[in-house]
This record gives C-alpha cells, sequence and structure tokens, in this order.
C-alpha cells in the first residue's frame, strides 16, 4: 500500500517541492520510520502524526510504515511535514482519497488532530502555484501562502483537510489582512536644502550607485538614505515575491510590497546576522533581506573591517555563498548600498557652524577606516550639512514622485543597454560613446585632481547616469562636470 | 662646571624647569650628576647618567653639534632671556640675528593655512630667518613657504633632533637644512616628543625671534603659550585677527584685546619689524595685490554658493565641478572657498 503527497522545502530562500511518500507493509512489529534527511523535528512527526490520526477516528497501519522525504539528499526541518505525513498514512490506508497527491500541503499536527500553521506556507503556496496545485495550509498561514497567487485553502483539523481532498468541504478560503510592510521613505520634498546632497540621491537611485554620504551628526543623512529607497522604481510583481521569499526563509512574516526594502544591520550585529549564517541550515542575513533594495550602513567607520572586506564580493556578485554544517547555499543580495559617516569622530569636520574637536591626527586614522575595498565600490561620496535655520523654514525640493519618474526613464535606458551602470567596467565605460569635449575636460581634471584610474572610472559612471537622466545617448562635457562637481569633498 | 658634565646632564633628558632648580642647588652640572648618581634625586634612576664618550657619539650619530650656553655661538639673544637652555643639540647652521617666530594651532582651517603661507613668504623675502616648531597645521606650513621661498627656517623641537615629529614633516625637515636653516632642541638625540617637552620649548621659539605673530589660534593653545613667553622676554607679539566669535581665531583677538600688535598684512609685519631687525632685504609684496583672494571669504556652504548665483542642483553642480577644475574654488566638507595658491 502507497501513497504520495506533496509539500515544501526552502534551499536558500528558493522553494523546493517535497514529495512524501508512504509505504505500508505487513510485519509482526510496529514500525514507524521517516527517512530522507529528516531533523529532530521531523522525526518526532511520528508521534504527532499518529495520535492525530487516532483522534480523528481513523484507524493506524498495525505494521511498518515507512515515510520517504523525496528528494532524499536535501535537508528537512521543522514540523511542517506533519500535515502532508498524516494525509500520505491515511490515503495509503484507503482512509483518504487517492487524490492526495493533487495538493500541496504543509502543517503542524496538535496530538488531537488539529492543524497548526508552520513555516513555509509560503514557499508551499510557490510550488503549488508552480504546479496548478490547490495549497492546504494552516488557517493562521492563509495570509502567507497566498502572497504567492497560488489557490490556498485554510484547514482546522485532520479531518477538515481530508473532507477537502475528498470535496467536501470548501475549507477556509477567507483571507486575514496580510501583515502590514515597511516603514514608509521618506519623501524628497520634505528634505530641506542640500542641494548637493538632494541631486547625488537622484543620481544614486537612478545608476544604481552605492553613495557614501559625510556629515556631522543631524545632518539628516538616514532621511536622505530612506529618500534614496523613496526614488528607486517599483518592484516588479516577481521581484517583491523574491523579498517576500527572503523574509520568510529569514523567518520572518513576509509581506508582498512594491516598495525596495530598506534594511539599516546596526553595526554591532554580527557576521551572521548580516550576511547570513546560522547554526545547521544556513538562514539569510540583512543583506538578503534587502536584496532588490536598499542596505544601509550608518556609521560605516564602526563596521568593523573585515566585516567590511566580507560584504564586497557578494554586493558586486549579488548573490552571498554561505556554507554551513547541514548545506552550503546561495542568498541573493542585488543590493545598492547606502552608507554614512561622521567626517571625524566628533563629527563636525568640514562644518560651517561647530568647531570640530579631534586631534589632526585623528582625523586622519578616521577617515584611513573609510578606505578598503567595500568603500572603493562607491561611486558617490557625498557631504551633508546641517540645515541651517532659514533653509528649514523655507519651501522643500522636487518631491518624489517627480523624481522617480527620471530615474524609471534612465534605468530603462540602461537595461536597454545590458546593465546598470553601476556595473560598468573599464572595457564597457571605453565602448560607450563621449563627446570630444567631454574627454577635453576629463583629461583635465585627471591631472588637476591626479584621479586614479578607478577615480575615473566612478566619474565616468557618474557621469553616464546623469547622461541618461537628461536623456542623451551621449555624455557631454556638461555631464562630466556635474560628475565631477559630485566628486565633492568627503 | 666642565662641559662633559653639562653635556652628561643634559642626556639625562629632564623637564628644563627641574634641570635649571637642581643646577642651581647644586651649584655645578657635576653635582647634579653626583647626586643624581648617589640616587638623590626622586624619580631619576642613577643608571640614566651616560658616560661622556656615549654622549658625544649620539650627538655625531644625530649628524649634530652642541653649542653651550657662554659659547661665541649661542645665540646672545637667546642667552638673555631668563631661563636659556643650557645645552643646544643643533643641526645645521643657527642664524647670526634674530628672526621672526610664526606660531599657530595645529588643527588649523583653509584660511590659515593661506595667511601662514603669506607671512612665511614674506618673511623670507624680507631675508629673516622664520623660527617655529615644525607642528602640523599653521608652523609647518609658515616654514614650508619660506623654505620654498628661498628663505631660512629654524626649527625648536620638543623631542631630539635625529627624530622627525610629526613624521609627515620629513621633507620638511630636509629642506630646512638644505635651505641653510637649523633643527635645534634642548633635548638630547633620542629623546621622543612627550606631550610635556613641547610647552618649555616655546620659550626658545620666542627667544630666537625679535617678535611672535599668531596667525591662527583657538582659545587654548601652545601659540598662546609662546605669545606669553614672548611677551616675557620682551619680545614684540602680533596676532592675525579674525571673525569675533570664529573659532580658530579667538584665541588671536584675546591677544589683540590683551595689547598684541594686529597685523593685516604681511607687509604690516615687515615695515614694523624692519625697526628693529633693518631694512627687509626685499620690498614686501602687500598680501592685497598678490593674493586678494587671501582676504575674501573663509568659504560659504554649497548652498548658499548655489543660492547666491540663483542655481540648484544639476547647474550648481556642473559649475562647481568646472571651477573647482579650473582651481578656482577648493571643497572642504560642505563649504566652498576660494582655492588659494599654496594651501596644502
Amino acid at each position: 500500500m502507497f501513497a504520495s503527497v506533496t509539500s515544501a522545502t526552502v534551499v536558500g530562500v528558493e522553494p523546493r517541492p517535497v514529495r512524501v511518500e508512504v509505504s505500508l507493509a505487513n510485519a509482526q512489529r510496529e514500525t514507524f520510520t521517516i527517512v530522507g534527511l529528516p531533523d529532530t523535528a521531523v522525526r518526532e512527526a511520528r508521534e504527532r502524526v499518529r495520535a492525530a490520526i487516532t483522534a480523528t477516528g481513523l484507524r493506524f497501519h498495525r505494521g511498518k510504515v515507512t515515510v520517504n522525504l523525496a528528494p532524499a539528499d536535501v535537508p528537512k526541518a521543522g514540523s511542517a511535514y506533519d500535515l502532508p505525513i498524516a494525509l500520505g498514512v491515511a490515503a495509503a490506508l484507503g482512509e483518504a482519497p487517492r487524490s492526495c497527491r493533487e495538493v500541496v500541503a504543509l502543517g503542524e499536527l496538535a496530538l488531537d488532530g488539529t492543524v497548526r500553521s508552520a513555516r513555509g506556507a509560503l514557499a508551499a503556496g510557490i510550488v503549488a502555484r508552480q504546479r496548478g496545485q490547490r495549497c492546504l495550509l494552516g488557517v493562521s498561514a492563509l495570509a502567507e501562502g497566498a502572497l504567492s497567487g497560488a489557490e490556498v485553502i485554510g484547514v482546522d483539523s485532520l479531518a477538515q483537510a481530508i473532507a477537502v481532498v475528498a470535496g467536501t468541504d470548501p475549507g477556509t478560503t477567507d483571507l486575514a489582512p496580510a501583515p502590514s510592510p515597511q516603514d514608509p521613505a521618506v519623501d524628497l520634498a520634505s528634505v530641506r536644502g542640500q542641494e548637493v546632497a538632494r541631486r547625488a540621491v537622484e543620481v544614486a537611485a537612478a545608476g544604481g550607485h552605492h553613495l557614501l554620504l559625510s556629515g556631522a551628526p543631524g545632518s539628516g543623512k538616514t532621511m536622505l538614505a530612506r529618500a534614496l529607497a523613496g526614488v528607486l522604481p517599483n518592484l516588479t510583481e516577481p521581484e517583491a515575491l523574491d523579498v517576500a521569499q527572503a523574509h520568510a526563509a529569514a523567518g520572518r512574516p513576509p509581506f508582498l510590497d512594491a516598495r525596495p526594502p530598506f534594511r539599516s544591520p546596526h553595526h554591532t550585529a554580527t557576521p551572521a546576522a548580516i550576511i547570513g549564517g546560522g547554526s545547521g541550515m544556513p538562514v539569510p542575513g540583512e543583506l538578503t533581506l534587502a536584496d532588490r533594495g536598499v542596505l544601509f550602513l550608518d556609521e560605516l567607520a564602526e563596521f568593523p573591517p573585515y566585516l567590511l572586506d566580507t560584504l564586497r564580493q557578494p554586493i558586486e556578485e549579488g548573490a552571498v555563498h554561505v556554507a554551513r554544517k547541514g548545506a552550503s547555499v546561495s542568498f541573493p543580495c542585488r543590493v545598492q548600498v547606502v552608507a554614512a559617516t561622521n567626517p571625524c569622530p566628533c563629527g563636525f569636520h568640514g562644518d560651517s557652524r561647530s568647531p570640530c574637536r579631534c586631534a589632526p591626527a585623528a582625523v586622519g586614522r578616521y577617515r584611513a577606516r573609510l578606505s578598503g575595498p567595500l568603500v572603493d565600490r562607491f561611486d558617490l561620496r557625498v557631504p551633508v550639512h546641517r540645515v541651517a535655520p532659514a533653509e528649514l523654514l523655507g519651501p522643500g525640493g522636487e518631491a518624489t514622485a517627480s523624481v522617480r519618474e527620471r530615474v524609471e526613464a534612465a534605468r530603462r535606458r540602461q537595461i536597454d543597454r545590458g546593465v546598470l551602470n553601476r556595473a560598468l567596467d573599464r572595457d564597457a565605460l571605453d565602448a560607450l560613446p563621449w563627446d570630444p569635449d567631454a574627454h577635453r575636460l576629463a583629461t583635465r581634471a585627471i591631472e588637476r585632481f591626479d584621479l586614479t584610474a578607478r577615480g575615473w572610472d566612478r566619474v565616468r559612471r557618474v557621469a553616464r547616469t546623469i547622461a541618461d537622466l537628461a536623456g542623451d545617448d551621449s555624455a557631454n562635457a556638461d555631464h562630466m562636470a556635474e560628475a565631477l562637481g559630485l566628486r565633492g569633498a568627503v | 662646571m666642565s662641559r662633559d658634565d653639562r653635556l652628561r646632564l643634559a642626556f639625562v633628558g629632564l623637564h628644563p624647569a627641574r634641570h635649571r632648580d637642581l643646577v642651581a642647588r647644586h651649584r655645578t652640572a657635576g653635582a647634579v650628576l653626583e647626586a643624581i648618581r648617589a640616587g638623590g634625586v626622586d624619580g631619576v634612576p642613577p643608571a640614566i647618567v651616560r658616560a661622556p664618550s656615549e654622549c658625544l657619539a649620539a650627538v655625531e650619530e644625530a649628524g649634530a653639534e652642541t653649542v653651550f650656553l657662554g659659547d661665541g655661538g649661542y645665540p646672545a639673544w637667546l642667552a638673555g632671556i631668563g631661563d636659556p637652555p643650557d645645552v643646544l643639540f643643533v643641526r645645521g647652521r643657527l642664524p647670526d640675528r634674530m628672526g621672526v617666530g610664526v606660531v599657530g594651532t595645529r588643527r588649523c582651517t583653509g584660511y590659515g593655512r593661506a595667511l601662514a603661507t603669506g607671512y612665511g613668504r614674506a618673511i623670507a623675502a624680507a631675508g629673516w630667518a622664520l623660527v617655529s616648531g615644525l607642528a602640523r597645521g599653521i608652523d609647518a606650513t609658515a616654514q614650508r613657504a619660506a623654505v620654498e621661498a628661498g628663505g631660512s627656517s629654524v626649527a625648536v623641537l620638543g623631542c631630539g633632533v635625529d627624530i622627525v615629529y610629526p613624521r609627515e614633516n620629513a621633507d620638511l625637515t630636509t629642506a630646512i637644512l638644505d635651505g641653510g636653516g637649523a633643527v635645534i632642541s634642548e633635548y638630547p638625540p633620542g629623546a621622543h616628543p612627550l606631550g610635556w617637552r613641547f610647552p618649555p620649548r616655546n620659550r626658545i621659539i620666542s627667544g630666537l625671534s625679535a617678535a611672535v605673530v599668531v596667525v591662527e589660534s583657538a582659545v587654548r593653545g601652545g601659540a598662546l603659550v609662546t605669545a606669553a613667553r614672548a611677551a616675557e622676554q620682551g619680545r614684540a607679539v602680533f596676532a592675525v585677527p579674525g571673525d569675533v566669535g570664529r573659532p580658530a581665531s579667538v584665541g588671536c583677538n584675546l591677544l589683540i584685546r590683551d595689547g598684541a600688535g594686529p597685523v593685516l598684512d604681511p607687509a604690516d609685519l615687515v615695515e614694523a619689524l624692519s625697526l628693529v631687525l633693518g631694512p627687509p632685504a626685499a620690498a614686501p609684496v602687500t598680501a592685497t595685490a598678490e593674493q586678494p583672494e587671501m582676504f575674501a571669504q573663509t568659504g560659504v556652504p554649497v548652498d548658499e554658493f548655489g543660492a547666491a548665483l540663483g542655481l540648484h542642483g544639476s547647474e550648481l553642480l556642473a559649475l562647481l565641478g568646472r571651477l573647482e577644475l579650473e582651481g578656482k574654488v577648493r571643497r572642504e566638507g560642505d563649504l566652498v572657498m576660494p582655492a588659494f595658491e599654496g594651501g596644502r
């Protein structure tokens, strides 16, 4: 006697179908075995499943029960396989219809047969949608599963689950309100003054450039970072689902939001919390929660240098590889980094209103911390100043909505060319069209500012984005001059 | 008092005030050394006293010479201050007449650096030696300007003459020596730049100078110590005034309130000093003619700069990029300021 039910697991952040196969055989002794790399919680499903089936009033097999979770080489964790295992056992005994194999089920069982929600509802929903099947979940996990767009049905108990499969009970399809998404972004219109920083935010958003904001405490660096997240284009539905999956994989309530995520890990966070990791099965970190959005590193100089060094490669590659005892997985991290720093330990170096109280050598040491492979990737480094009282009362600037339109248009131009300007390397930059005037200006700039080859590439990437914002195919001298102006003096 | 004993006592590296007290109490350097060897001087281990040959070897290794108080080569105007050092360690050549001290804060602004450059050049052009402390900021900027203008300069250190501190001034030290100037100290070769060694050396800066100019100084700082010593020694004290309330100029403004001579231009200084030091070798160039921007603004916030021109965002940044490229402006943090020639 044999039956199978589909369920789901997550590898990295990717949902994968799991086939729960149940085989019954005659034997003198009663045994119940689960194979297919189960962890302790999965192995304990035996006791819950046996009690739930009995409590539901069904008979249990008096012989050998073998459950295989395929594919057998992917580790399975948690209590989410209780419901599919119980359905499989019931189906194999003829207590539930054979059509069990046409649903995706996921949920934990109480000893009295009640279905509780378990982690992985979104993954189950995605698997169900891919297979065009219905998805059976605990009622409270319904909203999460529904994010996938699959047909999700909530069940209270094992008995109801069997009835839904048999077609005699519709189950619950009323969705609880989805968990609310993150804090709203700051509208650029509420940023006063800050001509340079506002433009830098627009350019950074348009080209996907990593941005370093430097300024005194209270100059609004965090506000500008949030404003940048606000001018990024809306996510497409698959992109928003990627974000939801990352949250679900990290054990957070997922949500579907068209706005790109904004994550701001504290500098005291552990490397595992930022990069991903944990014991056993790796869990995504802040880097992956910020996938397709903004990773904001406040007080950049306070982050441990080795952590910043570790971040460089994943950020460049858009994926982070984490190897742990449990498994080795890749998490996506297509993030735009915005970092903020004080210009010196006291924070007032270069401020027009308060004097810097640091020893000159201390300023140098502090700045030395702001170099290294990661900071090298910041195309834009912009000073931010504290707003004068007069400016606070003055008019705000252009609103986020109209800036976002320009950003979207500029991004479309880049996507037509192939990649975001952030990712342009030296050869790609050389191959782009530049006005002869732009080149003349550039030659002087290299001499005057003593630009390194890397610094020069940065200026060109930014100039290219400025041209995209202006809608020009070829970057001209004005674009180049503005890019030089944005070099600022951090 | 034997020269060997005096040299050996200098090598003990005592605080100058303690050095003087001990010599006054024991009458001779030899007697002080005896007391130290007998363990009779608190906090000074007997083993610290070195053999004369060792001291001489250290001096030679540092490329220095020793000049004793009372020697012909010892500057008479320095000997005349109340508390002259007994021994000077000298690399290079001591000036044969009084110089001009230029001092100021280590935490100087771009404006202060431009001023220091102007005074450094003017003093060099007048043919006078510029005396200062080789510290970061105003000191080093003025000395560099003087040396680059072909003048001579004396650096009075708070450590041994064989130690370059701060290290970034290694090239400046070489330039001073190549330019016929001197690097001197009352501390023996090998003495580290410890905090307590700096205030006493300021009396040597003022002692070697006919006048001391304080270019930029906050409300406290070594430059004000130098000015106070100068006043005690009967030297002229000048200060460059700044905006009231401007933190980097508060010290200067206080000096002026307390009687220091205000100087608005290097030419003022040269004219005033020519009465003491004799006519300058060359007529001073007035800063207003040569460097009009020196007395222009001390920098304006970027937004104000843009608002004044009616420019925003993109256009403002393009203009800034071009102006910077043409060397007309410089940006420091959020400030836009004139790009001073010689500003570093």
